[in-house]
């Protein structure tokens, strides 16, 4: 039996989740404390914490580690995401809080916190692979802004983060100082043109069946219905149009009553429900799910994955390289060749391991590297290395913080432009030292594979590399005329003789 | 909502205040009850003395800070806070007449008659009586008096609230005649009641007070004594705290306890015959009006009584003490939390004993697998055994926390003490919740084992406290449910500050869901009613007083849902008003033990729910305090409860029934059965203990494994 803590630094609540692991695939949630605390609003305007919301933040980071030892907690994992994030001394005050409440606090991008949230609804079983056999969309409402994923065909396509989280809106909305009776109208009216975007881009010949919810704002709401906690929170679209009559006919105030909540909270639910049911219009969705988890059962999720206390259930790798693919074909990057560079970067990899000392995460990132190779090209040919850089560094990959998206983007670069080296490149990249030499390694192999297949006709399908001593031997099994390959080979492989030691050679063996 | 608002009628509602002076002539109509040994007679009216004394620094005194306030709201009933005063002024006064007539006309003589002499005046003492008195006097009283006079010089004294004292007049031997006033406290910290050696088998007692009037010549040597009566005051004593504003609470309470005993004096109350320029002299300087002077035909302050009560021997003129019996769940069990696993158990207090909960919170402090116990309190005895273990689980490195409501009227003072002790020993304390009382009453234990963990849960309705557990009828669950577990946990991590869960499985907490709830349950029995299927409601407290809930029992009763009400005391419904309380009875119990359980019962067709709660369906309860309801699941825990909620309303000896025309009414018996309710709960819980003990004991030989 193991207990974990999972500490979520939000930009408008802090709060904590009690689990426990016990027996096999067992995760049971023991206790959920939540704190009201604005870090948001700061941050946002001004890039510094208060010294008052410090001192809170600090008062109540000891109150949990004091709860923590009460349940013996062994591992927990803190995650800040955005208003700790836009903080422009976020560093100092995560050593300052870490010396004072002995809860070590780690940033979260929005890709990341967002591939969590999608992990926490997975913590809920079987029901998230059953829903998304069938075209799904997870729209995910934040305060500051939602995330709306598309997956089609069981994998993901699309994830796009847009402006328009709960709070967000209803401070735009204050400003405008709009009547109760118009605000929804107002709210279409806001968020419409993103949507329509987002509609043109991904989802016009979709059949999209279900939508799944995670907020803090109606999610309680659809969870009520169900007398049990634990029983499934579904709503057909039939049922939440009742419910969107029944919330459009009453004010703020009255919903509070009626529903037990603070007012507050009840104006944030209409806007999300509002947005709920304008993807749902747009999408013609059936059937809505509000699992009702937050962040924290994501991270406990990952942490239980990471330390096999689950086994199985969803394959979340797969959702990464699904959603690189599907960013390589939006800039028309070929598939086939962007397979080749794949397998043949991963034998590499696979045939190399002694010598980078690399792990699972950064073969991951090879891969996505290998399917985004070509990205820059549909901007320009010629600028290829610097295009696809700005765009992998400006497109969110669901799943990869931001130093690995760095990582891509430099390695996908330098496959084409000449590498340049720490001591210069550091001046204008956030990559660290060990990040610089994984970015490093990486670009070694892929240029190696890309040498390869210079011809790009895949002549080098069926290859075996062995490591001998100084030299990585790798043998084509290919009937075809592998002259160019050889030639420029030579060129390709000195990066990687550089960063190795160990020079590659080529051997054909003709198979009839 | 045209049709509720004709159920807010002020003509279908009581005033809270009347209703209360109702409650208090069923306690004296217990010391009224010729069927009641003597003794137990002398206890009651020595309740009604202390209820009235406690309405009055409370009650009367808010009502005189509206008026003073210039409040001019009506009341449920309609009535103006000036009419409520004015009503009640009548209504006391006669109620204190009651009072003394009950003493004088009945108690006293049947004292005489059973041996026990009360000597009412000092005038009447023998000689040698006098002599022993007076020696008693030198010895143990005149050592701590403080005889105070006053002259031109010296001002007015303070006079402490509920003290009694000796008035005086008195005149200089020397000098002009001119009368003086001269005051001394009857010592609260001395017995009022001065048994004298026994006289050939009868037994004799005096009042201190008159003790002191035989040697008061004694305190004022330069003087000769004109005169001398005893008074007693009431000052204003509604405790509002500026929760606001303080910025430590725990400070604001100490300040108030002591500006407490002085506020404006609001009752004088002077023994009957008081020389008339003594008593000009104490209504000016008190500024007392007509209205709030009480002339009392017999000693002041009658709570000496309970103190009578004490006096050795007599017991064939006392009830026969009743011992709680022991809980059978928790029979030949040493693992408390095993027994609780074993299934929900249910505790009906003073008839079961309070122990297994003091053991519940002992057994948790020492176990070394449990990691915290949280728990809220209220009112906690001198000396708790609960505080004391709460110290020592700390102490052994549990997390405890604990909720201490300090807002617990008139026993603050108490309350700081051992708050402070508990923090001293490690535990998280926390007190009270600004704007809100903590009323609920809830212990939590957490424990770590094997299969993961578990969360033990008691709730109850009445206060963690073993003396009034004893005295109090009351009820308690203990349950280690997943669903309670998560609800409790819930609630203490609202208690610490932090946000409302996002749902609840089964606990209703006020002041923010609680009220919804009831009126839910209520309108549920009427649809019930309304479409033909059979509705009923049983419900029990000690006070019914909130206008939507009675306008919600109106609209039940209207669409024919049978209410039976046991409420012990106020009541602001009116039954019998065609179309509106037709359905509706009422019925307040009063008898040795103190009714205060909670129960709640709605038929929900067919299906019954049963719940107990901490609150009264009264503002206060649903709108300014945290309460929690709790349902009762277990089959057989269930049916126990209805069956308490039907044997009280079976009850025909301490019954009283609330009429139409809004008196309360003795059962009449004629037909019926006589029966007492808890008399039965008494004899019940002795057989069903009695069966436990003679259950055959198990064959198996147990081996002793270990040699010491």
């Amino acid at each position: 039996m193991k207990t974990f803590a999972a500490v979520d630094i939000g930009s408008y609540e802090l709060s904590m989740k009690i689990f426990e692991f016990s027996g096999k695939n067992k995760m049971r949630e023991i206790d959920h404390i939540r704190h009201r605390i604005d870090l948001g609003t700061e941050t946002y305007f001004t890039g510094k914490l208060s010294y008052e919301k410090a001192d809170e933040l600090s008062r109540v980071l000891r109150e949990f580690a004091k709860i923590m030892e009460a349940y013996k907690v062994e591992e927990y994992q803190a995650y800040g995401t955005s208003a700790v994030r836009e903080m422009e001394n976020s560093g100092i005050v995560l050593d300052r809080l870490a010396q004072r409440t002995g809860i070590r606090i780690d940033v979260l991008s929005n890709s990341e916190q967002r591939f969590l949230d999608y992990k926490s609804i997975a913590s809920k079983g079987e029901e998230f692979d059953k829903l998304l056999e069938k075209g799904t969309v997870i729209l995910d409402i934040g305060g500051g802004s939602i995330q709306i994923s598309l997956f089609d065909k069981g994998s993901l396509t699309a994830t796009q983060n847009l402006r328009l989280g709960a709070l967000w809106l209803r401070e735009r909305l204050g400003r405008i100082n709009a009547k109760p009776s118009q605000l929804e109208e107002l709210l279409v009216e806001i968020s419409d043109a993103q949507l329509a975007v987002l509609k043109k881009f991904y989802f016009k010949d979709k059949e999209i069946k279900n939508i799944i919810l995670v907020d803090d704002y109606l999610s309680g709401l659809l969870g009520a219905k169900a007398k049990q906690a634990q029983e499934a929170r579904y709503a057909s679209a039939e049922e939440y149009q009742k419910l969107m009559e029944f919330l459009r006919k009453r004010s703020a105030g009255e919903i509070a009553v009626k529903l037990g909540i603070s007012e507050e909270n009840a104006s944030l639910m209409f806007i999300a429900a509002v947005l709920l049911n304008q993807v749902m219009t747009m999408t013609g969705a059936e059937l809505v799910w509000a699992p009702g988890v937050t962040l924290c059962d994501g991270i406990a999720y990952e942490y239980a994955q990471k330390r096999k206390l689950l086994v199985g259930g969803h394959d979340f790798e797969k959702d990464i390289v699904d959603s690189a693919m599907s960013i390589s074909k939006r800039y028309m990057g070929s598939r086939k060749r962007a397979e080749t560079l794949e397998n043949l970067t991963m034998v590499l990899f696979e045939a190399t391991k002694k010598l980078h000392g690399l792990g699972k995460r950064e073969q991951l990132l090879l891969r996505i590297a290998a399917i985004l190779h070509d990205c820059g090209k549909y901007i320009s040919i010629a600028s290829l290395g610097e295009c696809s850089y700005q765009i992998i560094m400006a497109t969110e990959i669901i799943g990869l913080s931001h130093l690995e998206r760095e990582i891509i983007a430099n390695v996908v670069k330098f496959n084409h432009e000449e590498f340049i080296y720490y001591e210069e490149l550091s001046r204008d990249s956030s990559l660290d030292m060990p990040a610089y030499l994984t970015m490093a390694k990486l670009t070694a192999i892929l240029r190696l594979a890309n040498g390869m297949d210079r011809s790009h006709k895949q002549k080098f399908k069926n290859i075996k590399a062995q490591l001998r001593e100084n030299e990585l031997v790798l043998t084509a099994d290919t009937g075809e005329d592998i002259t160019l390959e050889k030639g420029l080979f030579t060129n390709r492989a000195q990066f990687f003789e550089e960063v190795f030691n160990v020079r590659p050679v080529i051997r054909q063996k003709k198979s009839l | 909502m045209g049709e509720k608002k004709i159920f807010k009628n002020p003509e279908y509602y009581t005033n809270r205040e009347m209703s209360w002076v109702l409650f208090n002539y069923r306690v004296l109509s217990e010391a009224r009850d010729k069927n009641i040994p003597l003794f137990e007679r002398l206890k009651f009216l020595s309740i009604t003395a202390s209820n009235l004394d406690e309405f009055f620094m409370i009650r009367v005194a808010s009502l005189k800070d509206m008026v003073s306030a210039g409040y001019t709201k009506r009341d449920i009933a309609g009535m103006t806070v000036s009419e409520q005063l004015h009503g009640l002024e009548e209504q006391i006064h006669e109620l204190v007449e009651l009072q003394y007539s009950t003493y004088n006309r009945s108690l006293l003589p049947l004292l005489e008659q059973n041996g026990l002499h009360v000597i009412k005046k000092q005038e009447q003492l023998t000689e040698k009586e006098g002599e022993y008195l007076d020696k008693y006097f030198e010895s143990n009283v005149y050592p701590v008096l403080t005889p105070m006079a006053v002259d031109s010089s010296r001002p007015f004294p303070l006079i402490r609230n509920k003290s009694l004292n000796l008035g005086a007049l008195v005149k200089k031997k020397e000098g002009g005649g001119e009368l003086e006033f001269a005051t001394v406290q009857v010592p609260s910290v001395l017995p009022r009641i001065v048994e004298l050696p026994d006289d050939k088998g009868k037994r004799r007692v005096i009042l201190l007070e008159e003790i002191i009037e035989r040697n008061i010549h004694k305190l004022f040597l330069n003087y000769d004594i004109v005169c001398v009566y005893p008074f007693r005051i009431m000052r204003n004593a509604d405790l509002t705290i500026e929760e606001d504003e303080a910025a430590d609470l725990l400070k604001e309470i100490e300040k108030q306890l002591k500006k407490r005993q002085w506020g404006e004096a609001i009752r004088l109350e002077v023994e009957a015959g008081i020389d008339k320029r003594l008593l000009k002299i104490l209504k000016r300087e008190l500024s007392i009006g007509e209205e709030a002077l009480y002339t009392i035909d017999g000693p002041l302050d009658l709570t000496f009584l309970m103190k009578m009560y004490g006096l050795e021997g007599f017991k064939n003129l006392k009830a026969e003490k009743y011992t709680p019996q022991p809980v059978p769940a928790f029979v030949q069990k040493e693992d408390i939390f095993a027994a609780v696993r074993e299934g929900d158990i249910l505790l009906h207090h003073p008839y079961q004993s309070f122990m297994p909960v003091v053991d519940f919170i002992r057994n948790a402090a020492k176990d070394p697998h449990v990691l915290a116990i949280k728990q809220t309190l209220y009112r906690v005895s001198g000396n708790s055994p609960i505080i004391a273990a709460l110290a020592q689980a700390a102490e052994n490195g549990k997390q405890v926390s604990v909720l201490v409501e300090l807002k617990a009227r008139f026993d603050e003072e108490n309350n700081i003490v051992w708050a402070r002790m508990l923090e001293k020993a490690g535990c998280h304390v926390i007190y009270g919740l600004v704007g809100l009382k903590t009323h609920s009453k809830i212990t939590l234990v957490v424990r770590r084992e094997e299969d993961g963990i578990r969360r033990y849960v008691h709730l109850g309705t009445g206060n963690y406290n073993d003396a009034t557990a004893k005295l109090y009828t009351d009820i308690g669950l203990f349950t280690c449910s997943e669903a309670v577990g998560e609800d409790a946990t819930a609630v203490f991590n609202m208690l610490s500050g932090y946000s409302e869960p996002l749902h609840w499985n089964r606990l209703s907490l006020a002041p923010l869901w609680l009220k919804d709830k009831f009126l839910y349950l209520i309108g549920r029995e009427r649809d019930a009613a309304l479409s033909g299927k059979p509705a009923h409601i049983i419900a029990k407290m000690n006070s019914l007083c909130d206008a939507d809930v009675i306008a919600a029992l109106y609209e039940a009763s209207a669409a024919g849902v049978k209410i039976e009400l046991i409420v012990r005391g106020i009541c602001c419904l009116k039954v019998g008003i065609p179309k509106v309380s037709e359905h509706i009875s009422v019925r307040s119990i009063v008898g040795n033990f103190l009714e205060h359980s909670r129960i709640f019962y709605f038929e929900n067709e067919g299906d019954y729910e049963i719940y107990c709660a901490s609150a009264d369906w009264m503002p206060r309860n649903l709108e300014r305090r945290v309460e929690i309801l709790f349902p009762v699941e277990k089959e057989e825990l269930k049916e126990e409860l209805l069956h308490i909620l039907k044997c009280q309303l079976r009850d025909t000896v301490k019954a009283h029934i609330l009429t139409p025309e809004g008196n309360y009414e003795k059962v009449d018996r004629r037909g019926k059965e006589t029966y007492n309710s808890q008399e039965a709960f008494c004899r019940e819980a002795e057989q069903i203990a009695k069966e436990k003990r003679e259950e055959p004991k198990s064959r198996v030989f147990i081996p002793e494994t270990h040699h010491e």
